[in-house]
């Protein structure tokens, strides 16, 4: 039936925005993380992507999280000499986790899955009702 | 969904009774049981309607009981128990209309 199935397209967008908070959690939490040594590199920042999926037993297309890819720009650098990681110059290189993106980023992730939550209650709603004609 | 065929079934066979076609034989209970008389068989109606809604709340027992457990994800739950819900739902519905149909038919003066 359709409105089940559309329930279940929307508890794949639930999923996958879960999956995109967890990464978004990720990178903040490491957003101080330092290398070990000098030379060796910080955290990287992670970056989710979602790829449609056909969902044959569902027949409809449905969301799932894809690779979670690294961000390749660069690192941030800090002059912190007594740093057991600084290079001989004094500075430490930092992870390039911007934490004003990852604040918007988990907005962007919030809103999505609070339009997927919609779904599902409209769905709902409407199979309620089409059953409360049989009440009547 | 077992359910929404399984209702769509009632519906049809309920119409063919109602339609006088009572030696009629609806094309969705073919072998469904009551083939000896021909008829649709109202009691293998209701356990195959009993049947499927049990099955789905089982399916939704299942997934509660994995979330408490930490085995599963609660979307899972969120869906089954909608699921479950819909069928319960539906089967309560068909049931309360059979019965009134058969509540009238009693009362009718003879």
């Amino acid at each position: 039936m359709d409105l089940l199935k559309s329930i279940a397209v929307a508890a794949s967008g639930l999923r996958g925005q879960a999956g995109r908070m967890r990464v978004i959690a990720e990178n903040l939490a490491n957003a101080d993380s330092t290398p070990e040594r000098a030379g060796a590199d910080p955290y990287r920042r992670k970056i989710v992507t979602f790829q449609g999926k056909l969902d044959r037993e569902l027949d409809a297309q449905v969301v799932e999280l894809g690779r979670v890819e690294r961000d390749r720009s660069a690192f941030r650098t800090k002059l912190d000499p007594g740093h057991p990681a600084a290079d001989a110059a004094g500075q430490v290189r930092m992870p390039n986790v911007n934490s004003l993106i990852e604040s918007m980023d988990m907005r962007e992730a919030q809103r999505s899955y609070e339009a997927n939550l919609n779904v599902i209650s409209s769905t709902r709603r409407m199979l309620q009702r089409t059953i409360d004609i049989l009440r009547a | 969904m077992t359910t929404s065929s399984f209702a769509a079934g009632a519906y049809a066979s309920m119409q063919g009774i109602g339609a006088g076609g009572l030696l009629k034989k609806p094309a969705n209970l073919a072998g469904a049981g009551g083939a000896a008389a021909g008829m649709p068989d109202f009691s293998s109606l209701v356990g195959k309607a009993l049947e499927s809604t049990a099955q789905s709340a089982r399916a939704a027992d299942v997934q509660a009981a994995s979330v408490a457990s930490g085995r599963s994800d609660i979307v899972d739950v969120v869906t089954a128990v909608a699921e479950s819900e819909a069928a319960i739902e539906t089967l309560v519905a068909v049931r309360d209309r059979v019965i009134a149909a058969y509540e009238e038919i009693m009362r009718m003066p003879v």
